[in-house]
């Protein structure tokens, strides 16, 4: 207990940029503090309550410490990027006649924003609407991919689930995602949406494997293989895909056997995985009545981005800050797409530091 | 109770027990805790930021525990501004119960 204890306030102090000796110095005391409570006869958890959490300790101590000069020299690149930008865009413009897309350089603002002031892991998850965004738009005007060219976007919460989910689950994560992309590619591209569809099974598939009971998972698995060989088969065989998916019953049928499917319990236990699921189905749904409806391929996409705005609302506190890089790419893309008027759209951009300084002050 | 003013009696509490005699950390939280209703976590930041102030200083001392302690000792400007505190804690003190006792000039 006492080790974690210290552990986390070292933590929490490094987050702070508190300069190491400061840190040494606040640990040993820390450590004495700890020592002579335990002398004294206090439990781990009474010495935990005495002496504070650490989150709470660190805050008060702020006052206390030095902060490295790092941080200094990252919030001085920080506030002097506009600036710099606007050099750049202006040399580009005058000299070499780019005014477009030399605005491009109005996103070094809020992407030296996410990667200075913030977490490394916030900073990654932050920065992947930009690159998605500048991936998508050389895509688009470069080589007239903007469909299926919207693919990237799914960038965006493949990478927060790699960097925030636990090494064991990010398969099981990712593979509503991996589905979608390899379906919408054989989709597009092969016109093969049916039987395409058969990828989604990758979901309960790499699902099972987290089974405990080996044996279990083998039969389930080979359940799976041997449902779709048959649908295969007896699709193309006799075109009689209704027959072919009486298959489907057998892997189903050993998944409640052996209580594998028991996420939809959990789900229906859980009001917000309840509304979370509901809201993911609706948006992909839209997306691709969008899509397929009014040809909306280019623009479509705009709606997925709800999806990871969707799970911070739901399972984060409302903070308009972590929304921001989702609004502003919507902003962007809409107002510069819609209107024509991209030499004026990445101004949204600028909403997001605006809003971090507003909502932090 | 407001918590900065609760905080503003707490340091004064502790430069009061270390201008009596050197102490160290924990012990301060001990004596604090059994004397007034105070949150423990809140001192050890009292005592650094008070320490970084020049209030006390501090010199380390071994103990049969283990690990040498640290223990804090009041410095003269500590001393000069906790005569200074006093004063401006009793005038006011004074002023309050004069008007919880109805015992004041209208």
């Amino acid at each position: 207990m006492k080790d974690k204890y210290l552990h986390t306030l070292r933590k929490v102090l490094e987050e702070h940029q508190a300069l190491a000796n400061d840190i040494d110095d606040i640990l040993n005391d820390y450590e004495q503090l700890y020592n002579d409570a335990l002398a004294s006869g206090k439990t781990d958890d009474e010495v935990w309550h005495i002496l504070g959490d650490p989150k709470e300790v660190a805050k008060d101590l702020i006052d206390t410490i030095h902060l490295k000069k790092e941080k200094d020299i990252k919030t001085k690149i920080v506030a002097s990027m506009p600036f710099i930008s606007l050099i750049i865009f202006f040399l580009l413009g005058f000299t070499k006649n780019l005014w477009h897309p030399g605005w491009l350089v109005f996103l070094m603002i809020p992407i030296s924003a996410i990667l200075f002031e913030t977490k490394l892991k916030d900073g990654i998850v932050g920065i992947m609407p930009f690159i998605s965004v500048i991936t998508f738009l050389i895509l688009g005007w470069g080589y007239d991919l903007w469909h299926p060219g919207w693919v990237v976007f799914f960038a965006i919460p493949i990478v927060a689930i790699i960097v925030n989910v636990d090494l064991k689950d990010i398969p099981v994560s990712l593979s509503p995602f991996i589905a979608t992309i390899v379906f919408i590619i054989l989709g597009v591209q092969y016109e093969l949406w049916h039987p395409g569809w058969l990828v989604f099974l990758i979901i309960p598939m790499i699902g099972t494997l987290y089974h405990k009971n080996k044996v279990q998972v083998l039969v389930l698995e080979l359940s799976y293989i041997l449902a779709i060989s048959f649908y295969l088969y007896v699709g193309y065989t006799y075109d009689k895909w209704y027959l072919g998916a009486i298959g489907f019953i057998l892997p189903f049928s050993f998944s409640i056997i052996f209580g594998v499917i028991k996420i939809t319990v959990d789900i229906r236990n859980d009001k917000k995985a309840r509304i979370f699921v509901g809201l993911v189905l609706a948006i992909i749904f839209l997306f691709f009545a969008l899509g397929f409806g009014l040809h909306g391929w280019v623009w479509a996409w705009q709606v997925l981005l709800l999806i990871p705005m969707a799970a911070i609302i739901i399972y984060d506190k409302l903070r308009f800050t972590s929304l921001m890089p989702f609004i502003s790419v919507i902003l962007f893309f809409s107002i510069g797409y819609f209107f024509t008027l991209f030499h004026l759209s990445w101004l949204a951009f600028l909403l997001i530091p605006l809003v971090a300084v507003i909502e932090n002050a | 109770m407001n918590t900065q003013f609760k905080k503003g009696i707490v340091e004064m509490c502790i430069l009061s027990l270390i201008s009596r005699k050197d102490m160290y950390g924990f012990e301060v939280i001990d004596t604090l805790a059994k004397a007034i209703d105070v949150n423990e976590n809140t001192v050890y930041p009292i005592l650094r930021r008070l320490t970084a102030q020049g209030f006390f200083e501090t010199y380390v001392e071994q103990t049969n525990i283990g690990a040498p302690r640290k223990y804090y000792r009041m410095t003269d400007f500590g001393r000069k501004k906790l005569n200074q505190y006093e004063t401006e804690w009793r005038s006011f003190l004074e002023g309050v119960l004069k008007i919880l006792g109805g015992n004041y000039e209208g």
